[in-house]
């Protein structure tokens, strides 16, 4: 096992800059997740460092040693390209040897590896079945002890359960995790999912058109993203991103007050997350104006209300069942220590 | 999360790394290296007999003047061979014959086979052997299909049976005999012959026409033949256009079946260019006359085809 | 602006039964999700309303007129396929103007439709480009506007958005709730996805295997549903759903959970419905969101096995073997694993479920 690392590594295709100058440290072990839109480099971060292409710039670096002229076999790390779907003409046992059968590895040492993984996965008693009569959280298991039992020095895997239905999703990705943690393997992931990627990543990197806008652990970004876009990419509903008003002093068409002093300098605008932003019932002692209720979407557990506040809508996500009534005036405020701030350029500055 | 965003799902794709990336460069230029030859024989074999009618057509030459072809020059009678060509009136009439046989056999070909084609993409009882039966044709050997064809047209033949029973009358034509008969007994053929194909070919084609799209079309109320026009045949373009280039390149070639049908006769009536060349070839042996001809018909009927071609696409793009 | 009723309907493939007997009303201008996990008959049922295939038994009405043997260009059914099945060799405007050029009307009135259509879905600048190229989330839009044009009262979407990113779903989402405002067509949307019907639908109607299971508002299934399967399915994560036994105690009626060391009281007014079945197997329910932690508190107990922390929400998965259990809560409170924490529920937000039938316990 060992880390991976870029150094300024940019890739093009002709005119496309796939990759640019993009830095990073993977350590042993860890669950690393590069999460961004589509199309911004997320894919072919994955190919340099299989191997199926070649930096035009910069360094890869596999266990601190530069490996841009290793060929792709000799890296010895694993691609996930399935749909974690198993093959339903063989037992749990048949679908897990299949790589290593593949790859003709010694059957005294397939059989210990199987073994090994299976033990840990708790499906020993399994192995015998065909998937057919495995229960959907059995075969899960199976397949991602498929995806497990070679032994290479890290895991690729590219958006890997975005076939499932949305339910089967949610399980999925809490056991990858609990299984990852367990075997202590590196583990690089990619997904378009926000919400994937924050609950299985130890750190992730948020990518855009090439290059990375930030790294860190899933809280650290969601807590202090470095720009407008990165607050924006993380997050459902989406951050609320408002001007601030001339006077400086308020925000939403002066529906938000602003902690004025407290602000860093040069703001120009603000962002307040969903669930940070307090709706309360409308009274005349409240300073700034008020907002409308435009829409009321009860999720059960949560509850997203969409405010207009005369020139733009703003979300905030409630706790419950409220009763808050569409067309209902509200009075808007947020704890000054939530409020995102954001220079001209979109950088986040910090009072 | 598209799951269009995975672009491989084979499992183990591992198996394709076994290369360095690094060496691809290099494979592309070794690959290019290595094919070199081939490609230079190739283009070798393709020109090599056009250039050879080309220098052949400038010469009076013939196999009985007893020089090898490459001599030829011997003979040189420069442009002779094409004015010659300018004013045979058997020749225009071969080419006019060869027109008009296409512009009839090649439509009704294609509206068969597209009709059989949207016959066969419903489900209907007996479709199997139907469709069996159907490629007969194409399997017969030409020299086959011909003898049969002159059995079918004799006057004491099937056909004039056939006729005579639905018309309560005594037909006996002699079909191969009468100019006109001759000309629509061998155009009988010819769309019996390559209708088949016709059909496969746009068969192939409407398989290949997006079902999901057909179907929302349908919800968007359009009519059968609205969807037909819309969207299916837009869709068939290319192959449409393939398989009449195919038929028209063909038929404007059609020889054997016809030959051993009629001759060419009675007297030229059914006398197509290939008839022609043959006859000129075989009994003439006049070659430097015959490759003029050659060369003439090649080089108008790429224009003709190039000309369709372009023209069609001009159209569907409007 | 058609109301649906399918009567009965069952859809048989040879022996494979895909829909058991589904009687469910679409009320006129309703927006009516259909939700159930892969292969439950969602997909067949929509077909079916569509015309596109026939059903083995029953009947499809729109308006109390019988739909069996009209032709699906007639039903007057709008439909956005899976896929989008976009006309590939047309252009934007192109296949905006289909439906309305098939139906013959004249090019000054198919032109300022479209242009109107095209200026709510943003898709204007578009207009002329060849829509083979085009990503996703604009065939997505497309799809919806050239079903729209036409001005169907019913408008039937087959899972819509699976194919889109998350970010574009979450503001389609809204669009679509708009454009069913808007225009007040009956709608039927297709999804696996419990969000998405929460959020969208007027009524929710709930399906598993060929089975319709429950149909209602998104906060009556969210708040009352009627069997362990709807319970677990809506909700993210689902209820959690734990086995013990209806027992009698000083406290009244209480529910002995075993494993877990526990007995729940409960509140009066589950306690009095459930006095029925008293000494017999349960399940146990309660909403994520409902679960109190405390690092020191009463309640039970439980190891934190695994915390995700997703944006606003952080999930704890608590407890091992059987009993397990997950609690969501706000950022504020912070949970650690392997560290034990005391979980409590509140009484009133429990629910009852009989563990034979698996059929929810209520009131009479
Ligand atoms: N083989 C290639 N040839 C040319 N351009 C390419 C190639 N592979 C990727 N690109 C371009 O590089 C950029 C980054 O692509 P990449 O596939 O890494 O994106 P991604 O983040 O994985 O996107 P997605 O989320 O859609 O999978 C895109 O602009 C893409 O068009
Ligand atoms: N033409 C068919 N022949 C045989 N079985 C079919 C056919 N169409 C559907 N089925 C089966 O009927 C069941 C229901 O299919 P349907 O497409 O309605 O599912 P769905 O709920 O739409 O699922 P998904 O969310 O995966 O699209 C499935 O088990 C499917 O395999
Ligand atoms: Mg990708
Ligand atoms: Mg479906």
């Amino acid at each position: 096992m060992a880390g991976i690392s870029f150094r300024n590594v940019t890739k093009r295709y002709g005119k496309t800059v796939a990759v640019k100058n993009a830095s990073f440290d993977i350590q042993s072990g860890e669950f690393f997740c590069f999460f961004g839109p589509p199309l911004s480099g997320k894919s072919t971060i994955l190919k340099l460092i299989l191997g199926l292409e070649t930096p035009d710039e910069g360094e890869v670096l596999i266990g601190g040693k530069p490996v841009n002229h290793v060929a792709p076999a000799s890296r010895n790390v694993a691609m996930v390209f399935q749909n974690l779907a198993l093959f339903p003409h063989m037992t749990a046992a048949q679908n897990i040897r299949f790589p290593l059968v593949e790859r003709k590895v010694p059957e005294a040492t397939i059989k210990a590896r199987v073994d090994e993984v299976a033990a840990k996965l708790h499906i020993a008693h399994l192995l015998h079945k065909p998937p057919a009569q495995l229960s959907g959280g059995e075969r899960q298991r199976v397949a991602i002890a498929r995806a497990l039992v070679r032994d290479p020095v890290a895991y690729l895997m590219d958006d890997p359960i975005s076939a499932l239905d949305a339910r089967l999703r949610e399980e999925t990705r809490v056991e990858l995790k609990r299984i990852q943690r367990e075997l202590g393997q590196t583990l690089i992931y990619v997904t378009h999912d926000q919400e994937e990627a924050m609950s299985v990543a130890d750190r992730m990197a948020i990518m855009e058109d090439g290059e990375i806008r930030q790294i860190g652990t899933p809280v650290e970004i969601y807590d202090r993203p470095a720009s407008r876009y990165v607050a924006q990419l993380l997050g459902a509903p989406m951050m609320n991103l408002m001007a601030v008003d001339a006077s400086g002093l308020e925000a939403g068409e002066g529906t938000i007050i602003l902690p004025g002093q407290a602000m860093p300098q040069d703001v120009a605008g603000v962002g307040i997350r969903p669930e940070d932003l307090k709706v309360e019932p409308w009274a005349e002692s409240h300073p700034g104006r008020p907002a409308t209720v435009y829409e009321v979407e009860p999720l059960g557990g949560y509850t997203v209300v969409t405010l207009d506040t005369g020139g733009q809508k703003l979300r905030a996500l409630m706790r419950g069942q409220p009763d808050v009534r569409i067309e209902s005036a509200v009075a808007l405020s947020c704890n000054p220590e939530r409020i995102h701030f954001f220079g001209a350029a979109g950088e986040a500055l910090r009072p | 999360m598209t799951s269009l965003a995975t672009p491989e799902k084979m499992p183990m794709a591992d198996a394709a790394l076994k290369d360095g990336a690094a060496a691809a460069d290099d494979g592309r230029r070794l690959g290019f290296a290595l094919t070199m030859p081939a490609q230079v024989l190739v283009l070798f074999i393709a020109v090599f007999p056009l250039l050879m009618q080309l220098y052949i057509s400038l010469t009076d030459w013939s196999p009985l003047d007893g020089i090898g072809w490459w001599q030829a020059y011997e003979l040189w009678n420069g442009f002779a061979n094409y004015t010659d060509l300018m004013a045979d009136t058997r020749f225009w009439s071969a080419l006019g014959r060869t027109a008009l046989v296409m512009l009839i056999c090649v439509p009704a070909e294609f509206l068969l086979g597209l009709g059989l084609a949207i016959l066969f993409m419903d489900d209907f009882v007996g479709k199997r052997v139907f469709y069996s039966i159907m490629l007969v044709p194409m399997m017969v050997v030409p020299a086959v299909a011909g003898y049969m064809f002159f059995m079918l047209f004799q006057s004491g033949g099937p056909v004039n049976d056939i006729l005579s029973g639905v018309t309560g009358m005594n037909v006996s034509i002699a079909w191969l005999s009468d100019p006109t008969t001759a000309l629509i007994a061998v155009m009988i053929a010819d769309i019996w012959q390559w209708t088949p194909l016709m059909f496969l070919i746009l068969l192939a084609g409407l398989v290949g026409v997006p079902e999901d799209q057909v179907r929302a079309a349908t919800l968007l109320g359009a009519s059968w033949w609205q969807r037909f026009r819309t969207i299916v045949l837009p869709k068939m373009k290319t192959i449409i256009i393939i398989a009449l280039a195919i038929r028209v390149i063909e038929n404007f070639k059609i020889f054997d079946t016809l030959y051993i049908m009629t001759g060419g006769g009675p007297g030229v009536a059914t006398e197509t260019i290939s008839v022609y060349i043959y006859k000129v070839t075989q009994q003439d042996l006049i070659w430097g006359y015959v490759a003029a001809i050659a060369l003439v018909i090649l080089i108008s009927l790429s224009i003709l085809v190039s000309l369709a071609i372009s023209r069609m696409n001009k159209k569907k793009e409007a | 602006m058609t109301a649906i009723h399918l009567e009965n309907l069952v859809k048989r493939f040879g022996a494979f039964t895909a829909l058991k007997t589904m009687d469910l009303e679409i009320r006129d201008g309703e927006f009516m999700a259909l939700l159930g996990p892969s292969g439950c008959g969602k997909s067949t049922t929509m077909n079916m309303i569509a015309g596109m295939e026939g059903p083995s038994e029953g009947r499809i009405l729109f308006d109390g007129r019988d739909m069996n043997g009209v032709a699906m260009g007639r039903r007057g059914v709008g439909f956005v396929f899976q896929n989008y099945a976009i006309f590939t060799h047309m252009n934007v405007y192109d296949n905006l103007a289909y439906g309305l050029r098939v139906r013959g009307l004249p090019d000054a009135e198919i032109d300022s439709r479209v242009k109107k259509i095209a200026d709510f879905l943003q898709l204007t600048p578009l207009l002329k480009q060849p829509s083979a190229k085009l990503s996703v989330n604009i065939l997505q839009r497309l799809a919806i506007g050239r079903s729209a044009i036409v001005e169907p009262a019913i408008f039937l979407l087959d899972e819509p958005l699976s194919n889109v990113d998350a970010a574009f779903r979450a503001v389609m989402r809204t669009e679509l709730k708009h454009l069913q405002r808007q225009f007040r067509q009956t709608m039927v949307y297709v999804t696996h996805d419990q969000l998405e019907a929460m959020t969208m639908a007027d009524r929710i109607a709930v399906m598993d295997h060929g089975v319709l299971q429950q149909v209602g508002t998104p906060l009556e299934v969210y708040n009352n549903p009627v069997n362990l399967f709807v319970a677990g399915f809506i909700g993210s994560p689902g209820m959690n759903l734990l086995r013990g036994s209806l027992a009698d105690s000083d406290r009244g009626l209480v529910v002995d959970l075993g494993e877990l060391g526990l007995t729940a009281p409960l509140s009066p007014e589950v306690a009095a419905a459930a006095r029925a079945h008293a000494g017999r197997e349960v399940v146990y329910g309660f909403r994520p969101e409902r679960v109190s932690l405390s690092v020191t508190g009463e309640g039970v107990p439980m190891p934190v096995t695994f915390v995700e922390r997703i944006g606003a929400r952080t999930i704890a998965h608590l407890g091992t073997g059987a009993q397990r259990v997950k609690a969501v809560f706000d950022n504020d409170v912070t949970a650690e694993s392997g560290t034990t924490v005391s979980v409590a529920v509140e009484p009133a937000s429990v629910r009852l479920f009989d563990a034979a039938t698996g059929i929810a316990i209520r009131e009479a």
